[in-house]
């Protein structure tokens, strides 16, 4: 309620208002200027590359570069590669607000709704560098709005002992699934057994696993991310092959693989042929040059729907908490500049195959013959639950190990009808059916 | 000592509290006082726990009764959660192998733990440096000693399988970490090698203070070897041995970090216990509300335990 006396204008009330009022625009200009002024820093958190000239050229030519031309100190900080802690840590960050500006994203569909609006780069990127391959957008692009930049695909293939499969009579790799089994058979027979990961990791498993789904017309998830098409006779047949792929091809101890497990195998010879990335092939080149001029790379095998592979993709976000992001924006608008970008994917001899067209012919691609089959996966690349949305759902499938579960009981000894009835109950609970 | 006299001596009445500020006090006087240089003691553990422990623990009981995802605001779903984990076939097999875990790890760490410290009781050259290398297991960080395992246990080149075939028992190593019924056995041998020091320290601790002149007693009255364990250092060390599996249960109950570094709860869950399966549902799938209905889960069994030990304490 007012009273007389707190309307009234008294000298003091009138002094001190006009004090007030003559330091705020005293202030006005370095208060503007404040919030006009560029940040000192951008922090950008990434997960250590397999390739560690990758993340030497960030640091050393990239950053260096942005400080020098903008007065902005770029902070790169590292997390243990892996999926899992970089994973941990940005759900750490997003959760905490922590002082991260941008981050190299992974399975984003967990973390969405904190994070930047950045539909102004995609589409100056997507108009510029020759267009995006489409299924990342479904990733990228969420109701209409961008909000991720797609980076670059970890290209997940079959990575076998060419010197090995040609002692066992096999001159060209495998190229149906009924052919991969009786190669397994073959090369297990002569001590080179196959390592094909089922066990709780993030890329190994479900990059063969999902694609061998796909071939043979399984839909895990139909498209409107509701309907779950899994109990189907393609389902058990799918079972039924693994099944005997592990139990007449394999080396016993895949079934319970993390990702790093199957590089260890296949470097130590135990195993002739794996689904991975490329960082078998980078490290033997490395450290055992002997066996990296034996390894090759080749397509999945196809089934009776096609050829199909996993995309394990990576992006950039900017987190909503970020106190300026249109300078973060205009850091990330300038890396992924050719100018910049090409370099950048180069130094890690393509590991990332980038999303935008524009790279499909460049020459870092003829640097090896065994690069270019990781640029062709972009061809038949899905995501994972693919055609289901990149929602939660699909991530909480992935991550409680749903699919992979259910390849890895049937291969320790429960019955093909048993593993579908439990996986389809999982994805029930998920879904919100059960 | 007479605790209640001791609280009244220590805690003056109200009014004199002022007399701590009275003008002219000197700060070695205000020390001197119990009940201040007390407080003063207690401030920084009672903040630390209030705030890592504190903290964390109300935090995850909040969150158990929303629907929390990362990034997203909360729905109240009271017991929702532990509804759902009550019907989720993956709750019910990590906690199955969580109790198998913990019962099969400790009980192995207690017998062992005891053979342990009896050998180590023993008078020979070079006890002390034994003893040193002994408590390695528990020094080295988990992680990195889980690595080592992940290596020993490699079917094709871990030294265990190498041992078996070049002794000529097996031609081919059995998979350690593929097979379901082997894995467990494998992170029950881990957590039991890396638990047993704590065990074998701490009863020995208690083997030390059992009183000589009892077995020279019942050596004279003819007991054997066997008749002086069983009815005087088993008795004597039976408190500490009680004490020290209580909290090997709490921490074997809790372990996280080496079944996440050896075998991620797979093959097909086969070593999955509530600690990887809670930080699955929260840290990987980003179901805060859920991942913490399945971490809060636990307390129930792990209280019963300490309401055993704070019983036991007390009729002490």
């Amino acid at each position: 309620m007012s009273t007389a006396s707190s309307r009234s204008i008294t000298r003091r009330n009138l002094l001190k208002t006009a004090a007030i009022g003559a330091a705020g625009a005293a202030a006005a200009p370095w208060i503007a200027r404040q919030a006009q002024a560029k940040p000192a820093s951008i922090t950008f958190m990434r997960e250590s590359a397999y390739v560690k000239e990758f993340d030497e050229y960030f640091q050393n030519v990239l950053a260096t570069t942005y400080e020098k031309e903008t007065g902005i100190k770029i902070n790169y900080e590292i997390v243990a590669a892996g999926g899992a802690p970089a994973m941990t840590r940005l759900i750490a960050i997003v959760e905490n607000k922590a002082p991260v500006d941008m981050a190299w994203g992974q399975q984003e569909w967990l973390y969405r709704e904190a994070l930047v609006d950045v539909s102004d780069i995609d589409e100056h990127i997507g108009k510029t560098q020759g267009g995006w391959y489409p299924e990342i957008t479904r990733l990228s692009r969420w109701d209409g709005v961008w909000k991720s930049v797609p980076h670059g695909n970890i290209g997940q293939v079959m990575v076998y002992r060419r010197d090995w499969f040609e002692e066992a009579g096999i001159k060209t790799f495998p190229d149906t699934w009924e052919e991969f089994l009786e190669a397994a058979i073959k090369l297990k027979a002569k001590g080179h057994p196959f390592g094909m990961s089922m066990g709780h990791g993030y890329a190994d498993n479900n990059s063969w696993l999902f694609p061998l789904l796909w071939s043979y017309g399984v839909e895990v998830v139909a498209k409107d991310g509701k309907t779950i098409h899994l109990d189907s006779a393609e389902t058990a047949r799918c079972v039924d092959y693994v099944r005997k792929l592990y139990k007449e091809g394999c080396l016993e101890d895949c079934v319970g693989w993390l990702d790093i497990h199957n590089n260890k195998a296949f470097l130590t010879s135990q195993i002739s042929c794996t689904n991975n990335a490329s960082s078998i092939l980078l490290s033997a080149k490395r450290d055992l040059p002997e066996m990296g001029k034996v390894i090759d790379h080749a397509l999945n095998p196809r089934g009776p729907k096609g050829r199909f592979h996993s995309l394990v993709p990576v992006t950039h976000c900017i987190f909503d908490q970020t106190p300026d992001p249109t300078e973060t924006k205009k850091f990330l608008a300038w890396l992924l500049d050719p100018k910049q970008a090409a370099g950048w994917y180069e130094s890690a001899d393509m590991y990332y195959a980038p999303f935008m067209h524009h790279y499909d012919h460049s020459p870092a691609w003829n640097k090896d013959p065994r690069y270019p089959v990781l640029q062709k996966v972009l061809e038949t690349g899905k995501l994972w639950l693919w055609p289901a949305p990149t929602d939660r759902k699909a991530g909480q499938t992935i991550n409680t190990w749903v699919i992979a579960d259910m390849f890895a009981k049937a291969c320790t000894g429960a019955s093909t009808k048993t593993v579908i009835a439990d996986a389809t109950a999982g994805l029930k609970q998920i879904y919100g059916q059960a | 000592m007479n605790h209640t006299a001791e609280a009244v001596r220590a805690v003056p009445p109200a009014a004199p509290v002022l007399r701590f500020l009275r003008p002219g006090l000197r700060p070695s006087e205000l020390l001197e006082r119990e009940a201040v240089f007390s407080w003063l003691l207690l401030t920084p553990p009672l903040l630390f726990l209030v705030a890592f422990l504190g903290y964390p623990f109300v935090y995850g009981v909040y969150l158990s009764f929303f629907q929390r995802q990362v990034a997203s605001h909360a729905h109240f779903v009271g017991l929702g959660n532990f509804v759902e984990l009550w019907a989720d076939p993956i709750f019910w097999k990590a906690a199955g192998n969580t109790v198998k875990f913990t019962a099969a790890a400790t009980v192995l760490k207690m017998v062992g733990g005891l053979g342990m410290a009896l050998a180590m009781n023993q008078n020979f050259r070079l006890k002390a440096l034994t003893r040193a290398f002994l408590l390695l297991p528990f020094i080295v960080p988990t992680v990195l000693s889980t690595v080592a395992w992940q290596w020993i246990l490699d079917p094709g080149m871990g030294l265990i399988n190498r041992l078996l075939i070049v002794s000529g028992l097996v031609t081919t190593g059995p998979s350690w970490l593929g097979n379901p019924t082997l894995a467990m056995v494998s992170i029950i041998l881990v957590n039991t090698w890396r638990g047993l020091p704590f065990f074998g320290i701490s009863i020995l601790s208690g083997l030390q203070t059992v009183p000589a002149d009892l077995h020279e007693s019942a050596t004279i009255d003819g007991a054997g070897a066997w008749a002086r364990f069983r009815h005087i250092t088993l008795p004597l060390l039976l408190p500490v041995i009680f004490i020290v599996t209580t909290f090997s249960v709490i921490f074997t109950f809790f372990d996280f970090q080496l079944v996440y570094v050896l075998t991620g709860g797979g093959p097909a869950n086969a070593t999955h216990l509530m600690a990887t399966y809670a930080y699955s549902l929260s840290m990987n799938s980003g179901q805060m509300g859920l991942g913490s209905a399945a971490a809060l889960s636990m307390v129930p069994v792990l209280g019963l335990v300490l309401v055993v030990l704070a019983l036991y304490v007390r009729k002490d």
